[in-house]
């Protein structure tokens, strides 16, 4: 009753009621209007898609520039996922890129260890990779590199790349993204390659500048195996040379298995397992499954082991290849997008709100 | 600590030979070094008299080795053994330890400026032969862009000369030609190996010193300090779980925009007391990561006060990716175990939601998730913590997401844990309830808790999710009871929760009254301990000043209590007034109606009067004592007094039981 009556008794002024209307909207709405407000559970099951479209081969190089094209293809990316950015503006990357350099000159003074183990110079390239995003609520991708200089070296010595990554969002889930706010550039996706001790630095800088978090991606099998099917519907008209797919098996000592299949004998599989009534540009996960199933009931009847047991591990084809352990490597631009775009939905699933 | 206190105030100007009490206190402190550490002032006060030789050479190497702190090196001690190490009596070999010990210790100085303004006398030593690389060590570790002189430079390179390409001398000429290309114009081999430049000294504090700092992080406490500490860098140990350190402080980096206003920004990390923030309120700049706020007060009353929505986004991502990926992405073998740092980090995760009387939503979809795959027992008192913070979750989905893995858990658990869910869910209801009593205050009953969400909480919403939430526990209450045999300590807590229930009208002013279930009232009625029928009786007696209250006002206001409710209400009154006073119990027309041929059975003479107040097995207790301490006339004569004074004698009854 007491705090009943000590409450009427303060001011009822529109001003008092408006702020906390407002508090309430600050503190709700950000719940809500993020992806996973209280409906969590069911948000995190509706993400996961069923069905895909079919990856259109494109001339990739009709919207990217075809030297930047040459610098994300046929290098081992390490994937991470990385939590919406705070104040990132595209206008200011000179300013970042001499940032980052001081910064990693400054961190390598006070000794951290870097695995190069020279004394080196450090040059940072911070730049837009225009033409990768497919939405309009795709922000546009970002490339960094690091090139290094030896400090004695002669003046004309080439620039090495010691660094390079990749921060991306390709046709990320539109009502997620329109929903934050405008201060936030979300590019969920990272690929970094190089030594892991650049990776943590560019890491550290860019919690302490954007406020962002970084954390790993596991490919599960369910998308290995997307990626695997989708690869084998690309053959027509791409030679994807052979799929290969490793499985471990858990024995005692644990098994491995690599399993190679001529690019037309799954071909045809891939064809037989897709419904007849399935629409003609968009692949199922039950046709997916049924693919999957094709090979390892094939793999029984020969040597009597049931791959289901265990977990797929890697996927390989002349276009690409990806491992459970979050590597990628993309070895022809034509269906990047595609890949790009699945791995952007993995990034987006370990989003934390 | 003792001997330590007396060694400091100890003058230490007595001989060392046979000094019984100087190898008492020195042993004392050498045993307190190297478990523990030493805390700063020790060091220094040691350190110099090891140093100024005042009880021999000896004395001192044993200090040394023992001289290991426990937080931070004052800077002053290592500049007062310079100092000393200037002299010139110290052996050799005492020296070479000493450079060692603080080239180990390093990190740990608090701070370098005064060694910095050293610089000139600590190069002076470069010329010694057997000190010359550890010297170089530290002046590659001291070394600024304004130490570095043309003189210098030609120290450096005689000496060169004289002992040929060391390592050491090659690296801090390296260094100087980074800072001053042009003083430093020798070739110097591009290739230079940094970690191998200066060797790694055969330091005996190394493993001690890690114990010993192991052993330190565990006890830190986890209450919110009123500073904003600033992260000292000297806990440079690499940490398995990274993720729940809270970053450190810093400013938000100064960009030149355009638009920058003129006035000065106040960075938060300089705030060190409330006044101070009450004074700088309208110029205070955000830190650039918000994660770093987490364990100051004065942080959050300011951003409670300045209401940024991505302010609070931004904690609560960085809060979220913490949760999740210490608890639910996890790889490590052994689960997410219960170490101290997640034990500190989750209360102080929860001292900041007491504090701001309210949970971050990130911390809510993290619970959801975490509720289906939690085993019960992983920090439990952590976990139901932070559950009773979550805000009122819409009655549409709160079965999924609240109920559903509560029950799981429940139903299989131990006592203990039954009991904490039940006061978790009374504190969760507790906090919704007073939530709803201070906003809803302005608007009147029928408010929209929040417009701009698609599920728009009316005051019935509210209601729907309070009433689903009170017959959940119910529930609970009743199955819990009978799996535990209506064991005391599980309806203590039951009747907590009733407590809090049967007072929502008066108290939180919420028109909803909700009759506790047959499954707890009969247990509490019946119960052997006379705590529990006492309070139930407490709780029937609010109940009925709530329900009077209800249906004086119910003409005037717009909500409606069902007549069920009522009906219920008698139903519990008639019962309880038969069995407590009437000795009505088991008649025909009372709830319980029993077979008297099976009543006869149980032998008891008097059935119907088995469970009144003086016959309750709850108040055997009293009755004995009352029989113990009266004596037996007293009562006889009591008893042949006239009927009028029946009643005063079970008066006394009752003033001698309460």
């Amino acid at each position: 009753m007491a705090e009943r009556s000590s409450t009427m008794k303060t001011p009822l002024n529109k001003a008092l009621a408006q702020r906390r209307s407002k508090r309430r909207y600050s503190r709700r709405s950000c719940g809500e209007g993020t992806y996973l407000g209280y409906t969590s559970g069911r948000q995190t099951v509706l993400k996961i898609p069923t069905s895909r479209k079919k990856p259109k081969s494109r001339d990739i190089t009709n919207q990217v520039d075809p030297d930047q094209v040459a610098l994300l293809v046929k290098k081992e990316w390490h994937l991470s996922y990385v939590t919406p950015l705070y104040q990132f503006r595209y206008t200011m990357l000179k300013t970042y890129s001499k940032e980052l350099s001081a910064f990693l000159v400054s961190e390598k003074q006070q000794g951290q260890t870097i695995e190069t183990g020279q004394e080196l110079c450090f040059k940072v390239n911070i730049s837009v990779v225009l033409g990768l995003a497919e939405t309009n609520q795709d922000a546009e991708t970002i490339y960094i590199q690091i090139l290094s200089k030896q400090v004695f070296a002669a003046k004309d010595e080439a620039q090495k790349v010691v660094w390079s990554g990749l921060l991306t969002c390709i046709n990320g889930d539109v009502d997620y993204l329109r929903s934050l706010p405008p201060e936030f550039v979300s590019l969920p996706l990272l690929c970094t390659s190089g030594p892991e001790s650049l990776s943590a630095l560019v890491k550290s800088w860019l919690k302490k500048t954007f406020d962002c978090c970084f954390g790993p991606i596991c490919i599960t099998s369910t998308n290995l195996q997307w990626l695997a099917a989708l690869w084998t519907g690309c053959h027509p008209t791409k030679n994807i040379q052979y799929l290969k797919l490793a499985w471990t098996i858990p024995t005692q000592p644990p098994m491995d298995v690599t399993y190679k299949v001529n690019p037309q004998d799954v071909w045809k599989l891939w064809d037989s397992a897709r419904l007849d009534d399935g629409a003609e540009d968009s692949i199922n996960i039950e046709e997916v499954n049924s693919f999957i199933r094709g090979l390892q009931t094939h793999f029984f009847r020969h040597f009597r082991l049931d791959l289901s047991a265990g977990s797929l591990m890697r996927v390989s084809t002349a276009l690409g290849s990806a491992h459970h352990s979050g590597k990628i490597k993309i070895t022809s631009p034509d269906y990047m997008t595609t890949v790009l775009q699945l791995l952007t939905e993995c990034a987006l699933l370990k989003m934390p709100i | 600590r003792i001997a330590k206190e007396r060694w400091l105030s100890w003058n230490a100007g007595t001989p060392w030979m046979g000094n019984d009490v100087l190898e008492r206190n020195l042993v004392l402190v050498e045993r307190m070094g190297l478990t523990r550490g030493l805390p700063p002032e020790v060091i220094s006060t040691m350190l110099d008299y090891a140093m100024s030789l005042r009880m021999g050479g000896a004395p001192c190497v044993r200090v040394l080795k023992f001289l290991i702190p426990a937080t931070v090196v004052p800077q002053e001690a290592i500049v007062r053994a310079v100092a000393w190490l200037c002299v010139g009596k110290i052996a050799i070999s005492t020296q070479v330890l000493f450079l060692k010990w603080v080239l180990t210790f390093f990190d740990m100085i608090d701070s370098k400026d005064h060694l910095r303004s050293i610089y000139g006398f600590i190069f002076n030593f470069v010329t010694e032969e057997h000190l010359c690389p550890y010297i170089c060590h530290l002046l590659y570790l001291l070394t600024r862009k304004e130490c570095v002189r043309p003189f210098r430079v030609r120290k450096l390179l005689d000496l060169q000369a004289k002992l040929g390409r060391q390592p050491f001398l090659l690296h801090l000429l390296s260094l100087y030609k980074v800072f001053c290309p042009e003083l430093v114009t020798t070739a110097l081999p591009s290739k230079l190996r940094v970690s191998g430049g200066f060797k790694n000294h055969v330091t005996p504090w190394k493993g001690v010193l890690n114990a010993i700092q192991k052993r330190n992080t565990g006890q830190v406490t986890s209450d919110i300090r009123l500073t904003i500490g600033v992260k000292d860098g000297s806990n440079s140990r690499k940490r398995k779980c990274n993720h729940l350190q809270l970053p450190s402080l810093n400013s938000a980096v100064q960009r030149n925009l355009s638009s920058t206003n003129s006035r000065k920004v106040f960075p938060l990390e300089q705030l060190h007391s409330f006044p101070e923030l009450l004074d700088n309120l309208h110029r205070i700049e955000l830190p650039s990561q918000m994660g770093s706020l987490l364990g100051s007060s004065l942080a959050l009353c300011y951003l409670d006060y300045v209401q940024d929505d991505s302010a609070f986004l931004r904690l609560n991502f960085w809060l979220g990716h913490a949760l999740h990926e210490e608890f639910l992405f996890c790889s490590r073998e052994g689960g997410s175990g219960c170490s101290s740092e997640t034990l500190h980090f989750l209360n102080r995760l929860i001292s900041t939601q007491n504090f701001l009387q309210e949970g971050f939503f990130s911390t809510e979809s993290f619970l959801y998730k975490f509720l289906n795959v939690w085993d019960g027992s992983l920090l439990r008192p952590q976990i139901l913590g932070l559950l009773s913070h979550i805000p009122v979750v819409p009655s549409s989905c709160i079965h999924q997401l609240l109920f559903e893995p509560l029950m799981q858990l429940f139903f299989s658990s131990t006592l203990f844990f039954k009991c904490s869910v039940i006061e978790c869910l009374n504190d969760m209801l507790l906090k919704w309830l007073t939530w709803h009593s201070v906003y809803s205050v302005e608007d009147g009953l029928d408010i929209s808790l929040n417009s701009h969400t698609p599920m728009n909480m009316t005051l019935s919403g509210f209601m729907d999710s309070v009433m689903e939430l009170v017959l959940f526990v119910g529930r609970l209450a009743t199955v819990g009871l009978q799996l535990e045999g209506c064991s005391s300590l599980l309806l203590s807590f039951v009747l907590d929760f009733y407590e809090t229930v049967c007072d929502m009208f008066l108290k939180f002013e919420l028109p909803l009254v909700v009759m506790p279930p047959v499954g707890v009232f009969y247990p509490a009625l019946f119960a052997t301990d006379p705590v529990s029928v006492d309070r139930l009786c407490f709780i029937m007696c609010r109940y009925k000043q709530n329900l009077t209250a209800a249906k004086f006002q119910q003409q005037e206001h717009v909500f409606h209590i069902s007549s069920q409710t009522y009906r219920e209400f008698n139903r519990y009154q008639l019962l309880m007034v038969s069995t407590l006073w009437n000795s009505r119990l088991f008649q025909p027309g009372m709830a319980v109606e029993v077979d008297h041929n099976l009543l006869a059975l149980s032998k008891v003479p008097e059935p119907s009067a088995s469970f009144t107040l003086i016959r309750h097995p709850a108040f055997v207790g009293y009755a004995l004592d009352f029989h113990l301490k009266v004596p037996f006339q007293s009562i006889h004569a009591i008893m042949l007094l006239p009927q009028a004074n029946f009643c005063q004698w079970f008066d006394n009854f009752f003033l001698f039981c309460s």
